[in-house]
């Protein structure tokens, strides 16, 4: 503690000098004040609010095609010369636009939820060992997605130019959706006497942590191979809960997930448009991504996990649950194939592994 | 409790559900918030529009066959699968196991939401407000449901 000994050592240091307190200030240019690129702006807000799609007027709603300004200058400012470059690779709008960028960041914003209080944690109730080990387990894997989600998603931000704010303001919500679906899956996995499992295999993750050629390819895998499968499982997931504090859990994470699958299929959608020969890369990488996912089912862990879940323990896992499980896995190909069929993008069940196509899977044990 | 009786499906029925849920805060956070979208709901042969703007359902009409293009995406189920999915609300507070609409969208074979237009990003709002439309449609417990 500071004693009135230590405070008379100090203040003599705090007191300025005669000298110091003649320092001359000069007069302020304030040239500053008069350079702006448009002033007098007035946004008012609407009905939703003052968004932040809604601030896109006069020169400041100019979108360009291409960002060629390597720096951290936010869209409509004055820049500075000579910056030395940040390390920014997209600067094509093509790359990364999604029309619905700044309605989906507001959403995010809106719809927010915390699994600490939002969830009724007093609800859960012991659960019988096999199906609690089951949930544990792929409460695990989907922690692992969102790890990964949150890492590769990242690693892709900052190389994004500054002109097109609004998608890196949006995917900055994707982020924190994967940290909250990992908060949340990880809560659930410790809060009923269970405690984390296996790490999954990881050949999707691994090629979405290693895809570096483009966003747009990178949005292929993340969105259509993996965000669209979790977002099925976890819908099915909804439909087996065990009790309200899972089924809110799974409810809240369908709402993030449909947001982010949104921006993916537009952005892809943009892409197409725009550029068309992006195409061959885009269903390269859905080719690869199937192969790599292909390889993920044959780890029979979460297989069984959910089939367990599904079929209400051990016993019902054999039929129910199994059946439950490649039923599961049907409705996420024909999503998968209705949101191909939007985009334009020539791809048949017979191009995807035999254990997506329903007459042509062998099951274990046949 | 006094509540409100109304017989579904009906202009009336969607108006009482429309003022529980435009009154309770708790149906506006945790995972739900504003929402914006129109939405169809076709009992049987009769249909109706639900319009969602900001925290209010604003509006319920009822609605002819030409004007489900409107909707962003509609809820389809025969007058006696509705009958099932608010009792099985008015039971338990809310709906539990097969009755919620994501189960009931999965189950079915002929799904729970469609549309006319085949436009996904609009089609997807059913997932993006799934929570929003839940209450909403969990809020029927609060009022006194005739068939």
């Amino acid at each position: 503690m500071a004693t009135a000994k230590d405070a008379d050592r100090v203040r003599p240091a705090l007191t300025l000098t005669k000298e110091e307190l003649e320092v001359e200030v000069p007069e302020p240019r304030l040239n500053w004040m008069n350079q702006w690129r448009e002033w007098g702006v007035r946004v008012k807000p609407g009905e939703k609010g003052l968004t932040l799609g809604s601030l896109n007027v006069g020169l400041y709603g100019e979108i360009p095609m291409n960002w060629p300004d390597r720096s951290r200058n936010p869209r409509g400012a004055i820049g500075v010369t000579g910056t030395p470059p940040v390390a920014i690779q997209i600067k094509d709008k093509v790359d990364l636009w999604a029309p619905c960028a700044a309605e989906l960041y507001e959403e995010a914003i809106q719809r927010r939820w915390a699994p600490a209080t939002d969830v009724d944690w007093t609800a859960i109730h012991p659960l019988p060992e096999d199906i609690e080990r089951a949930i544990c387990q792929v409460c695990t894997e989907i922690c692992q997605y969102a790890i990964i989600d949150v890492e590769v998603i990242t690693n892709w931000q900052h190389q994004m130019a500054y002109g097109y704010h609004e998608v890196k303001q949006f995917l900055a919500t994707t982020t924190l959706d994967a940290t909250r679906r990992h908060e949340a899956f990880r809560k659930r996995a410790l809060v009923n006497g269970g405690g984390l499992g296996y790490e999954g295999p990881c050949q999707v993750s691994r090629l979405l942590l290693e895809s570096s050629g483009g966003w747009t390819e990178t949005v292929t895998g993340l969105v259509l191979v993996r965000a669209m499968f979790t977002q099925m499982m976890i819908r099915y997931l909804t439909r087996f809960a065990y009790n309200g504090v899972e089924r809110k859990i799974y409810e809240c994470v369908t709402q993030d997930l449909a947001r982010l699958i949104t921006y993916g299929i537009e952005h892809l959608k943009y892409a197409l448009a725009h550029a068309p020969e992006k195409q061959g890369s885009i269903l390269t990488t859905l080719a690869i991504g199937f192969r790599m996912f292909n390889r993920d089912l044959r780890d029979p862990v979460l297989r069984e996990a959910l089939a367990i879940v599904f079929g209400g323990g051990i016993a019902g896992a054999r039929s129910e649950g199994m059946h439950v499980f490649y039923e599961m896995l049907d409705e996420y190909v024909e999503e998968l194939l209705n949101t191909c069929q939007y985009l334009r993008l020539p791809v048949a069940i017979e191009q995807l592994p035999k254990v997506f196509q329903k007459d042509q899977r062998s099951l274990p044990g046949e | 409790m006094n509540r409100f009786l109304a017989k579904f499906p009906s202009v009336a029925w969607f108006d009482a559900v429309r003022d529980v849920y435009n009154k309770d805060d708790a149906m506006h956070g945790a995972g739900s918030g504003t929402c914006n979208c129109v939405v169809g709901v076709q009992v049987g042969r009769e249909l109706f529009q639900l319009t969602f703007e900001g925290f209010e359902c604003s509006r319920a009409e009822k609605i002819t066959k030409s004007k489900l293009d409107d909707c962003d995406f509609y809820l389809h189920m025969t007058a006696k699968d509705w009958r099932s999915m608010l009792q099985n609300i008015q039971e338990h507070g809310h709906a539990t196991d097969n009755f919620t609409l994501n189960t009931l969208d999965l189950g079915r074979v002929e799904g729970l939401s469609a549309s006319t237009h085949n436009d996904q990003y609009r089609e997807d709002l059913f997932f993006r407000y799934n929570q929003t439309l839940q209450f909403f449609f969990d809020g029927s417990a609060r009022i006194k449901t005739t068939f």
